[in-house]
């Protein structure tokens, strides 16, 4: 029995077992829906259509932890390895979130294409996020974050790519929306089966 | 031969003197999660195992009884909390268990 156990998978499976509420994937399928639809909020809100792309995100993560998460599954602490592999993360997250959303504003507003002129600043955009995520999901264990940095990776340069040939704002409903769309439809649909197979327990346990 | 035989039965850990204690499959998966979290609470460890809120409580103060975990109570908002830890001696026995029965398998 015990020669079975392995220590490492355990404690991997214990953490992975924290990202099953969907809330990561919904998360940022939000954040890529709305870049997505940010050529058409903008029309009707500006300049408040920024808080759609900021907001989102972040409110779903901690309002969804606080009260849809915890009370299912409880709280674990992990190592010391762990919490500072997750604080470094957070710091790198607070650093590329807004800088995402800069890059992505910018290339719909093309200034890169009008200042510097040809798809090099897109597609070094896209790289950059691309690496950035990647190694968030590196260092996070978390293989879905790959998922995301390929899809807003590839999604700055084809938007450059695809405005000329199919237009405003077409060429961003189809270089983020699609993936964005399809990320939050997993995310709710796996944020529903794990509120189904993890009710809220009785108060005697929750208050223990 | 027979000398051999002996000296293999010497070193050949008998199945009693393995911690019973942690040789129970729930209290061995108790055990396990807790080994690999700094802590947890009550509720992450019930969906962890799977095991039910009256089974759960009956293995935790036995092991709480052993000095094997410890139950750290907490307040988050006004909400009382407990968070369960496996202590020092709790870490020993466990390794100490693991080393027995790997021995005791690679014996066999």
């Amino acid at each position: 029995m015990i020669e079975k156990i392995d220590l490492k998978k355990v404690e991997k499976q214990t953490y992975q077992f924290t990202f099953t509420d969907g809330l990561y994937d919904m998360a940022y399928g939000s954040l890529i829906f709305f870049i997505a639809i940010a050529p058409i909020l903008r029309e009707i809100l500006y300049p408040s259509y920024i808080i759609f792309l900021v907001l989102p995100a972040p409110l779903i993560l901690i309002l969804g932890k606080r009260f849809i998460t915890v009370p299912r599954i409880g709280i674990a602490k992990f190592s010391q390895k762990r919490t500072k592999s997750r604080n470094k993360i957070g710091l790198l997250i607070a650093i590329l979130f807004p800088i995402t959303v800069v890059l992505v504003v910018l290339t719909y507003l093309g200034i890169y294409n009008i200042r510097v002129g040809g798809y090099i600043v897109p597609i070094g955009s896209g790289l950059f996020v691309l690496i950035l995520l990647s190694v968030i999901a590196y260092v996070m264990d978390y293989p879905h974050f790959y998922l995301y940095a390929v899809s807003i990776g590839l999604g700055i340069p084809l938007a450059s790519l695809l405005k000329p040939i199919i237009g405003d704002p077409m060429h961003y409903i189809i270089s983020f929306g699609i993936s964005g769309t399809l990320i939050l439809i997993y995310g709710i649909f796996t944020l529903t089966k794990f509120i189904k197979k993890y009710p809220i327990p009785k108060e005697e346990i929750s208050s223990v | 031969m027979s000398k051999d035989k002996n000296n293999i039965r010497d070193e050949i850990i008998p199945p009693n003197s393995i911690d019973k204690l942690i040789h129970e499959p729930a209290r061995l998966n108790i055990m396990t999660r807790l080994y690999v979290v700094e802590s947890a609470d009550f509720l992450f460890m019930m969906r962890q195992t799977g095991l039910t809120f009256g089974n759960l409580s009956a293995h935790m103060s036995k092991l709480e009884e052993a000095g094997y975990i410890e139950i750290i109570k907490e307040f988050i908002g006004k909400k009382p909390h407990t968070m369960l830890k496996l202590t020092e001696k709790g870490k020993q026995a466990f390794n100490e268990y693991r080393k027995q029965m790997k021995q005791f398998f690679n014996e066999i």
